[in-house]
């Protein structure tokens, strides 16, 4: 097995009463596209604001290809190429598509010139225009991203997590809110950057997850409650009870299995 | 073809063409007074362009940016009448003082954001408006520091000095423009690209890696640069400094000016400034309460102009293109066979 790409020992954040994670000790080893599925309120997004800085831990470790990466402000995490994306889809809306994208590759420098025309900057404007090609939005470049549709924004994000160059991306139900056509297009798009960088999911639509998933772990109530490759998971008693329970639901798995 | 970038280029270098016309055409049609007010204006347009950095560029809005005004009039007042300084090296002294006290209170104040940012920085304001009329041996207290206007260059028999009004209204235009054009190339840099996706999203701002805290730091630095500019070219259009200057009601003037005239564009201050003062030179001589309409303007400007009358005037300009570009294609459909 290769070295864990991102490693955590007993991570622990109470919200007051509510232990939102609770003594998380994770091993996601590297070149695997990990799939972190579980209810509502299971935890997901707070190991994810954990992991980026958002939010500091009580107690516990984050690692981060064997770096110790605990208590980092969040632009110092995303430096170290550990990019993510928002659940609420998040990006700059008063920039245009193009300047969004721009902004972001040029973030991790470490000066920023205070003179120089952004547009001035030719290799920067080469990769801009190749990322708007891969995320298919070339013609809405000038647009203010404001103004974009959700799954256009979503598309976006997706850009922007691209064009920094990650070692890890950190996806926040990437598809939620998306139609049927514009899944299709992010999953597609999913796929082909999970051969080149790690990626973790958080997503709630299990026919994603089942299509796009090498390892799944299920959390629930801040702890993991299994975790192993798509059939053990679907054929996991616990996980069915726990999180498949109903019998509509358990149905669309096997269609989703088999499809 | 009238592009709204190739209408913008003629208004400017018409304005320009306007600005270095002032001092022969302004005496012509109005009269002397007004070349100063003229002059007035454009330094009370830097000390607006200090707040529109902040809030219309980064997303802070500081009401107590008279701080860094006072404090580079009071460098040139001290630099001038108690160290004896000549005008450049008093001019830097107004400059750097502003700079350092933006620095230090900085550190503190942009760690908050809102209305907690604002609070701070009209808190920092007060403390060292009260310091200054307290300290009645350093600044003169109420009444100010006079002082006898040095010479600012001398060469080979040549003085400018400005004690010569034409001389006086060319280097604060030169001053002005170059402060102007500075935050113009920095607007349009990797660093002003940075600023404006912390003013959108502050969040995502730091998980695309951006240093907010210190990106925050470096803005508010350079809008005391700014307001310190404007501070050490009002003392010596003035040849004094004084306390009242400190005062928050001067900051939040700026703010008004800056908003009515739309922040988060190069001229919006201009606009503001020029708007505001013109209304208090023409009414203040009939009616003493002219803050009424200012009260008046900028509440129907926030209201129906919420991006300022630059950014109305941008709308506009925008819509109008749009159409005739709409007219022209359509023109073109028709006389396809």
């Amino acid at each position: 097995m290769t070295e864990a790409v991102l490693r955590t020992e007993n991570l622990t954040k109470r919200f007051g009463g509510l232990t939102a994670v609770d003594n998380l000790s994770l091993n996601l080893p590297g070149r695997r596209l990990h799939a972190i599925i579980g209810p509502n309120g299971a935890g997901k997004t707070t190991f994810f604001n954990l992991v980026s800085g958002l939010l500091a831990a009580d107690s516990g470790r984050v690692f981060f290809q064997g770096r110790d990466i605990t208590g980092l402000k969040p632009h110092e995490v995303s430096r170290l190429g550990i990019k993510r994306t928002m659940q609420i889809k998040s990006v700059f809306p008063q920039l245009s598509v193009a300047e969004n994208l721009w902004v972001t590759r040029h973030a991790t420098k470490r000066v920023l010139h205070p003179f120089r025309a952004a547009s001035s900057d030719l290799e920067t404007r080469e990769r801009v225009e190749h990322t708007l090609e891969q995320i298919g939005l070339t013609a809405l470049a000038q647009r203010p991203a404001g103004t974009l549709s959700y799954g256009d924004v979503a598309l976006l994000e997706i850009g922007m997590a691209v064009i920094s160059e990650p070692r890890l991306l950190l996806l926040d139900e990437p598809t939620c809110g998306m139609s049927p056509a514009e899944t299709e297009r992010a999953v597609a798009k999913i796929k082909q950057l999970a051969r080149t960088i790690d990626i973790v999911i958080i997503e709630h639509d299990m026919s994603v997850v089942f299509e796009i998933a090498d390892d799944i772990t299920v959390m629930a109530q801040g702890g993991i409650l299994a975790s192993g490759n798509p059939d053990e998971i679907s054929g996991d008693e616990r996980v069915r009870e726990a999180y498949l329970g109903r019998p509509e639901d358990e149905d669309y798995v096997e269609e989703a299995i088999h499809a | 073809m009238m592009t709204p970038a190739v209408i913008a280029r003629v208004m400017l270098i018409a304005f320009g063409a306007f600005l270095v016309a002032v001092p022969w055409l302004i005496p012509v049609i109005l009269n002397k007074f007004w070349v100063s007010v003229i002059a007035e204006i454009m330094i009370w347009s830097l000390f607006a362009a200090s707040v529109n950095l902040l809030f219309g560029y980064i997303g802070l809005l500081s009401f107590g940016q008279a701080l860094y005004f006072g404090f580079g009039m009071y460098g040139v007042a001290i630099g001038v009448a108690t160290l004896g300084l000549s005008f450049w090296p008093a001019f830097g002294l107004g400059i750097v003082a502003s700079i350092a006290i933006a620095l230090v209170s900085g550190i503190f104040a942009v760690r908050l954001t809102w209305h907690y940012f604002a609070i701070i920085t009209v808190v920092f304001s007060l403390i060292f408006y009260f310091f200054a009329v307290s300290v009645k041996p350093l600044t003169g207290g109420d009444d100010g520091i006079n002082f006898a206007l040095p010479p600012t260059f001398s060469i080979g028999g040549v003085t400018g000095s400005f004690s010569d009004a034409n001389f006086q209204y060319f280097f604060i235009l030169a001053t002005v423009a170059l402060c102007f054009f500075l935050m113009h190339r920095v607007i349009r840099s990797p660093l002003g690209k940075a600023f404006v996706a912390i003013r959108d999203n502050d969040v995502r701002a730091a998980l695309i890696g951006l240093n907010v805290y210190q990106l925050r730091l470096i803005a508010f630095v350079m809008a005391g640069f700014l307001a310190g500019v404007a501070g050490a070219l009002f003392a010596f259009f003035g040849r004094y400094a004084s306390a009242s200057y400190m005062f928050y009601h001067v900051s939040g003037e700026a703010v008004v000016w800056a908003i009515v005239g739309g922040a988060g564009t190069l001229f919006g201050p201009v606009v503001g400034t020029t708007l505001f003062i013109v209304i208090r030179e023409i009414v203040s001589t009939h009616w003493e309460h002219h803050a009424f309409i200012v009260g008046a303007v900028a509440i129907l400007v926030v209201i129906f102009a919420p991006k300022g009358l630059v950014g109305l005037w941008n709308a506009e300009l925008a819509r109008w293109s749009e159409r005739t570009n709409d007219a022209s294609v359509k023109t073109k459909l028709r006389t396809e066979p």
